[in-house]
């Protein structure tokens, strides 16, 4: 369910990705397992044991990562914020048209 | 009275919420007429098991994201009557599940809480659908080798890139899933609903819908508060794979902003273009 865009916005001018507070983070790796998208990925060998790889296939949104969470150490991005930011590009695409 | 379950607990023995798995359904057995599962030996010889699970509506305790008991009750074709994850209500009940593996004062405090909520008769909640709906859609097709992915034509019918449509009257909308929900998940087991009287954000969670093979997020195409919803998908979610814009409907909502809401939603052309993309990138993939 990868997206190049949203909306019409070129999904790498929307900032949606989940953002790991690792001083929290137990390493359970459940978040990993549970995105299908490819999102994260392992790093075995290092002390931080896996990194937001491709933030951008993230689904723009989606929250449901964080819900797997049981220390709460996975937040989002501002929803509103997010979506007014996606309706001015738009609107700036418009009038440029 | 008290309910009754056959109680598959995850049980899992490396992490503390395995161990409040289990407690729990303990509790059950001992406070209700409800029987325990060992998820070891279902595994091992579902036999075993096989008059339990028709006599009783069968609970699935998860302790993590994971999800290995409701995973094993798909594998064993059992129908999940109710779902508990410990992970979950710990958090929703601000309880800090131990780092340790051993269950403390905290973990036993939490194990009573599920037992009490499980064990109370509800009151049935509303759920009158109360939009007039229409009584015959029609459909366009678009189809990829043997799999067919149906849209809606009807006006009235609005979608947002996460695959949700909404369909609005006056103040008023029904919202559910897309064919393309459905068809990637495939077999929908379980629906956590919305809660009733639940007031939402555009983009807000609505439930999720789950397979074996993943958890979907409902992502709400409208704002709004939830006035009802889909009762018939506790008992029967396949309802959605059956047909996701009919009798498998998701929710009713009462709107807020919907001349807001419009303007991040596609009508029918736009969101068949978007379908069409995405099952030819998903057909890539698989």
């Amino acid at each position: 369910m990868s997206e190049s865009s949203f909306m019409g916005v070129p999904r790498e001018e929307i900032d949606w990705s989940p953002r790991v507070d690792f001083s929290k983070c137990n390493y359970c790796m459940e978040c990993v397992e549970f995105c299908p998208h490819k999102v994260f990925e392992v790093h075995e060998e290092a002390d931080q044991k896996f990194v937001v790889k491709n933030p951008n296939n993230c689904v723009v949104f989606c929250r449901a990562c964080g819900k797997t969470c049981g220390l709460d150490a996975i937040s989002f991005p501002d929803k509103s914020e997010t979506t007014a930011h996606i309706k001015t590009i738009r609107k700036e695409a418009e009038s440029n048209e | 009275m008290s309910k009754t379950y056959a109680v598959l607990p995850c049980n899992g023995l490396d992490k503390c919420a395995g161990g409040v798995s289990k407690e729990a359904a303990v509790m059950l057995a001992e406070n209700s007429d409800s029987e325990i599962i060992c998820p070891v030996l279902l595994h091992a010889s579902d036999a075993r098991y096989e008059k339990i699970t028709q006599e009783k509506p069968l609970l699935v305790i998860d302790g993590c994201a994971t999800r290995c008991a409701s995973k094993l009750a798909a594998e064993k074709k059992l129908k999940i009557t109710e779902k508990i994850n410990i992970t979950e209500e710990a958090k929703a009940n601000g309880i800090t599940l131990g780092k340790g593996l051993h269950i403390g004062e905290n973990e036993m405090k939490l194990a009573k809480i599920i037992v009490d909520k499980l064990t109370q008769v509800q009151e049935s909640s509303k759920t009158e659908d109360s939009i007039e709906f229409p009584s015959k859609l029609t459909y366009e097709v678009y189809k990829k080798d043997k799999f067919v992915f149906r849209l809606p034509k009807e006006e009235g019918f609005y979608f947002n890139e996460n695959d949700v449509w909404a369909y609005v009257v006056g103040n008023k909308a029904r919202i559910g899933v897309t064919d393309f929900v459905q068809k990637s998940l495939s077999d929908i087991m379980f629906f956590t609903p919305p809660a009733i009287g639940n007031q939402m954000e555009q983009f807000e969670d609505a439930g999720n819908i789950e397979s074996a093979k993943a958890v979907f997020e409902i992502i709400s195409p409208v704002s709004g508060t939830i006035l009802a919803i889909n009762e018939k998908l506790m008992e029967a979610p396949e309802l959605i794979n059956q047909n996701p814009y009919e009798q498998g409907w998701i929710a009713e909502m009462e709107l807020s902003d919907f001349e807001n809401d419009k303007e991040l939603l596609h009508t029918f052309d736009g969101y068949f273009e978007v379908l069409k993309r995405k099952v030819d990138e998903f057909h890539v993939k698989h």
